[in-house]
């Protein structure tokens, strides 16, 4: 417990954390407000729009869903990538990593407990993203009892408790980032080269899970499972894309945890 | 930079209990020995089985020009890198396999010692010491007595001058009172003043019986504050010993007399013509250190006032150094 109080001590000293927080908190108001500025607003699914969207002007409570939809796809990937590559690499560049491994403490523990506070850091982070989706959207539209996609209604705590969960599933999928950005940060001492390596690796995959020739790779990507949650929002709730979208996130977060932590074990530190 | 504030040396710390693993060579127990201990990368053999060893209560200087292997030895001792063979022996824990045992009993740094800028130098301290064990606001405040940064102690490390920053890793290094304290160009950056505050520190350091490995590549500093010493090159120990036979026997001796004619007629008929010369007003004897009193003896009894013996030269430790390391430039 001791090396994850630390580590997120030092997350809080820093600036691009409550930048990134910031950011987050952010994007809900500028959603709801774009919204209510629209003359026309945007397309319905069934017109090739993104679901959500177009109904947060009947209900404030869907600017959560909307958000995160329209976050997991790029900007919550980058913030874990991000988190998860400055974990060693970041220290290594810093010079501080050699500083706390001259410190009597298993190498193993210390790279778990960087990425549980990157995983606590992006946890946060989709909690203030929904708790300014929930304020933008009451604010500018209310909050009121939700019709789902596939046209029930449920009511204001249910619908809360859907979009929780649908939080909840898109944190397992950053997880996953948050591993492939820890086990990166392990092969470099700079904190930059592992960020952007992480990025590079996540903007591949969005294109090969956007390439139809490349449909056979899409169960493997992570990145073609952040929208499942969607399925949250219907009646009856399709368990087998969530299911496999969960155990396709576990797989790459157990197996890139796994890696990070075989280099660290054994790597030369000579930052 | 903030305001000079001398260190403070009384009561500085004292040796923890050690471990009773501990070798004893000669009546000494053994805080810190390699054994064979050599790193490559790749083709590059950066430390070749180097054997050293550093007895409780030494002030042990470690030597070497740059690229000598002396970092790539520390990072070893720390356990921040593997061996490629050998291992090293701390207090009878052997590194790497039971490197968090020995680390327990080592405090000090490699390289420039670095703090999250971030923070203050008192939180800090506060969040690397307690990887170790818990510490008190008294111990953190005590050693930052110790190393003159009481008065900055809030401020952020970022605003800290290199010679600030140093001295605070000499703070962290001590905070838990260990056995052996590792230090790696601790003058370095320091002012005049600085470095004298610091090399008094490590003497008391070595007065209070605290082990301390002194990396340098400043010769003399060694010779200010060592009792032994090894000297690296290229990878390899060149030698190792207490620092006063680490210095070659001063074997040159200088004569001056009312009537050096006479006197080095006197002279050769003791020692070989070749082992004589004359340098300017000075008769230069060579190699013949025990035949000096019957020298003087001899020149006395022919009436030759003797003015002066003097040895032609001192050898520091620093010519010595060059000497065995081939190499002219120091660092």
């Amino acid at each position: 417990m001791g090396h994850i109080y630390r580590e997120f001590i030092k997350i809080l000293f820093q600036k691009r954390t409550y930048f990134g927080w910031a950011g987050l908190f952010l994007v809900p108001f500028i959603i709801a407000a774009a919204m209510r500025l629209s003359q026309e607003g945007p397309p319905a699914p069934e017109q090739g729009g993104p679901p959500f969207i177009h109904l947060i002007e009947l209900n404030g409570l869907y600017v959560a869903p909307a958000a995160l939809l329209a976050l997991a796809s790029f900007l919550l990937p980058m913030l874990a990538s991000m988190a998860g590559s400055q974990t060693i690499a970041g220290e290594a560049e810093k010079g501080t990593l050699r500083t706390i491994l001259m410190q009597p403490v298993r190498r193993g523990s210390i790279l778990l407990a960087k990425w549980f506070v990157a995983n606590v850091y992006i946890a946060l982070g989709l909690l203030i993203l929904l708790a300014g989706s929930l304020a933008a959207g009451g604010v500018f539209y209310g909050l009121k009892p939700m019709m789902l996609l596939t046209g029930q209604t449920v009511g204001v705590a249910e619908g809360l408790w859907l979009t929780f969960l649908a939080y909840l599933f898109v944190l397992a999928g950053m997880a996953a980032v948050v591993s492939l950005g820890v086990a990166l940060s392990t092969l470099t001492d700079s904190g930059l080269t592992a960020m952007a390596a992480g990025l590079v690796l996540v903007i591949i995959m969005l294109i090969l899970g956007s390439l139809s020739v490349f449909d056979f790779l899409r169960p493997y990507l992570f990145t073609s499972h952040f929208d499942a949650f969607t399925n949250l929002f219907a009646r009856p709730i399709d368990f087998v894309p969530l299911g496999k979208a969960l155990a396709n996130f576990a797989a790459w977060t157990i197996g890139m945890t796994l890696i990070a932590w075989v280099i660290f074990r054994k790597k030369d530190i000579l930052s | 930079m903030c305001a000079r504030t001398p260190l403070q040396t009384p009561a500085l710390a004292h040796t923890e209990a050690v471990s009773a693993n501990a070798a004893v060579d000669d009546g000494r127990r053994v805080v810190l020995s390699t054994h064979g201990l050599t790193k490559d990368f790749g083709k590059l053999r950066a430390l070749d089985h180097l054997d050293l060893t550093v007895y409780e209560g030494d002030v042990f200087g470690f030597l070497g020009p740059n690229g000598a292997g002396k970092t790539t030895a520390l990072r070893l001792i720390f356990g921040l890198t593997y061996p490629t063979s050998g291992y090293v022996d701390v207090l009878g824990y052997r590194v790497p396999e039971q490197r968090r045992e020995a680390l327990r009993y080592i405090g000090g740094f490699v390289d420039d010692p670095m703090f999250y800028p971030n923070m203050s130098a008192r939180r800090n301290l506060r969040l690397i010491a307690e990887m170790n064990q818990k510490v008190s606001d008294k111990r953190i405040a005590e050693v930052l007595e110790m190393v003159g940064l009481a008065d900055r102690a809030d401020s952020k490390v970022g605003s800290y001058s290199h010679g600030m920053r140093q001295r605070l890793g000499i703070a962290l290094a001590l905070i838990h009172r260990p056995a052996l304290v590792v230090l790696d160009e601790p003058t370095s950056g320091l002012d005049p003043q600085g470095m004298r505050d610091v090399r008094e520190l490590i003497r008391e350091l070595g007065r209070q019986g605290i082990t301390v490995l002194l990396s340098s590549h400043l010769l003399h500093e060694v010779e200010l504050v060592c009792n032994r010493a090894a000297i690296v090159n290229k990878g390899r120990l060149v030698v190792q010993g207490p620092v006063s036979e680490l210095r070659p026997a001063d074997n040159v001796v200088k004569i001056l007399t009312r009537e050096q004619l006479r006197a080095a007629e006197v002279i050769r008929a003791l020692v070989p013509g070749e082992k004589l010369r004359q340098d300017g007003e000075y008769l230069v004897l060579q190699d013949s250190p025990d035949l000096i009193p019957e020298v003087v003896r001899r020149l006395v009894l022919a009436g030759i006032d003797v003015l002066s013996v003097a040895p032609a030269k001192e050898h520091s430790l620093e010519e010595m150094f060059l000497e065995l390391t081939g190499d002219s430039e120091e660092g």
